[in-house]
């Protein structure tokens, strides 16, 4: 009896063994977690509570890419791209469609109503039935232009190619030059690793341009006279991070700074003294590796978004 | 019955003394074989030394391991699995692509409050990444190739935040060539090939404006 208990066990034992090896040879499968990884997505979908607008409205355009955004005093939406621009209502629904030899980088509607076109290294002027009104010289081989900027009889001009701010008038007679380093003067100049580099004037007149290196905005008068600035380089939410942030902005109501950024995909809101106010809309809400967010704001303060990668303008309003 | 055991005795014997003649045989024809062998000290860790076909060895020797960084999904398996310790992985850094930042995705912790060169804000586990200032705001960040694991966390902070100028390539004063590589068996992401041994590395920016140049 006991004899045979011992041989059950053993049988039991043997089996038990035999099991064990065979799922380990043939169902185990190696570890391959990586104990060295950096979970970039946990970032992306980091702190979401200071979203304080909500999306309300998505436009499709019909252009095969997009790249520059624009409203204009009646709220109308422009957005350029290859071939072409687009000219929308402020519901969405498409006025016009104006076509275009060659992609327009960035776009800016003066108070007539010209659209200023910036191409790779020169300006175009249409209207938007379709006419072109002018077309300035190039800029140089070297030029990258990529934002435009009209107020009054001036026309600003960013040029990433050659890292300098021009100052234009309307029929295309050159101001100055502003932007370039000079110590004498402390302007430090612009540090454009990759090619966004905006500008814009504010309510009360001032033009800011994004030094995206050192990431930071800086204030000049018209003649190039460094005025201020403010930035803070930071993965946090109250910085701009990555390698050349922020990649675009506007304004809203009182000078209030709209801007967003590329590496982490976020739209967020700046007071005029440069301190963090709120988030629009988090990383998680595009699809990650989306450059080139262009920003607009219209006449009842919402704030637009180009999304390149949805092919769509994005439209967040206070929640 | 005696003699069915000597019958089986005798089988037994004739066995092992035809199994010793064939191995010997075979030992002394691929000694022959391998005499004849022009490739020399490059068949040295080759699996396959003396066994291989002439086309075969001809294209080991013209051939090297090289990760190609398009593919490379930074998995970590680089650190993990060459034969060598450290890896012969190790991460390179483009110059003519890396915007020389202060705040760089692929030297800095995304959650550090200060950037400075601190032990507890850098990216890499064994901090062989050197950050040294140019002049405001520049910064030069140089790869201590010994420290280097090739675990590749640098490489996905520099491509989600910067340029992407930090890339992985296997590193042919260290790699030992194997005819097999460990890590290629093990890469989830098919980012390993042989490239030839004229053009050994495979770095992304060069590459591209080397071709440009034409």
């Amino acid at each position: 009896m006991k004899q045979k208990i011992i041989i059950i066990s053993a049988i039991v034992l043997l089996l038990a063994l035999v099991a064990f090896m065979v799922k380990d040879f043939f169902f185990s499968r190696p570890d391959n977690s990586n104990p060295y990884a950096f979970d970039v997505e946990k970032i992306r979908n980091g702190d979401t509570a200071a979203i304080a607008f909500a999306e309300t409205l998505q436009i499709k355009t019909s252009l095969e890419e997009i790249h520059g955004l624009a409203t204009d005093a009646n709220g109308n939406i422009y957005v350029s791209g290859k071939s072409g621009v687009e000219i929308f209502d402020s519901a969405g629904k498409t006025k016009y469609k104006v076509k275009i030899g060659g992609t327009a980088n960035c776009i800016s509607v003066d108070g007539n109503g010209y659209i200023l076109l910036g191409m790779q290294d020169h300006i175009e002027v249409w209207r938007h039935d379709g006419r072109q009104v002018a077309r300035w010289n190039s800029f140089g081989p070297d030029a990258v232009i990529t934002s435009i900027a009209v107020q009054g009889n001036n026309v600003f001009v960013a040029d990433a190619g050659q890292k300098v701010v021009y100052r234009y008038d309307k029929t295309e007679h050159l101001l100055n030059k502003i932007g370039l380093k000079d110590p004498a003067t402390g302007v430090p100049g612009f540090i454009i690793p990759s090619a966004y580099f905006d500008l814009g004037i504010d309510k009360k007149g001032n033009l800011w341009v994004v030094n995206p290196g050192r990431h930071s905005f800086e204030k000049y008068d018209f003649d190039g006279k460094l005025l201020s600035s403010w930035g803070k380089a930071s993965m946090a939410m109250e910085g701009f991070c990555g390698c050349c942030n922020p990649s675009n902005f506007a304004f809203i109501s009182d000078s209030l700074f709209v801007t967003s950024e590329k590496a982490i995909e976020r739209v967020k809101i700046y007071n005029a003294d440069g301190s963090f106010r709120c988030l629009v809309a988090a990383p998680n809400q595009f699809e990650a590796g989306t450059k080139g967010l262009d920003l607009a704001v219209d006449n009842r303060n919402r704030i637009l978004v180009l999304d390149p990668v949805k092919m769509r303008i994005r439209v967040f309003e206070l929640k | 019955m005696q003699n069915r055991r000597e019958f089986l005795n005798l089988l037994c014997r004739g066995t092992i003394l035809t199994g010793l003649a064939a191995t010997t045989g075979l030992l002394v024809y691929r000694s022959a074989q391998s005499g004849n062998c022009q490739l020399g000290s490059s068949c040295a860790n080759c699996g396959k030394s003396g066994k291989c076909n002439l086309p075969q060895a001809l294209l080991y020797k013209e051939t090297v391991w090289q990760l190609d960084p398009t593919k490379c999904i930074q998995c970590g398996r680089c650190a993990e699995n060459c034969v060598m310790t450290p890896s012969a992985v190790k991460v390179t850094h483009v110059y003519a692509m890396c915007g020389y930042c202060d705040l760089c995705g692929g030297y800095l912790k995304p959650d550090t409050k200060n950037i400075s060169t601190a032990a507890e804000n850098q990216l890499c586990p064994t901090s062989a990444i050197k950050r040294k200032f140019v002049e405001e705001p520049f910064y030069q960040y140089t790869i201590d190739e010994p420290l280097c694991i090739g675990c590749a966390k640098c490489v996905k902070g520099c491509g989600a935040f910067g340029n992407g100028s930090l890339q992985l390539q296997v590193r042919h004063d260290r790699c030992v060539n194997c005819n097999e590589c460990a890590i290629a068996r093990n890469c989830p992401a098919d980012a390993f090939k042989r490239v030839p041994a004229s053009k050994p590395y495979l770095l992304q920016g060069i590459e591209a404006k080397n071709e440009e140049k034409g």
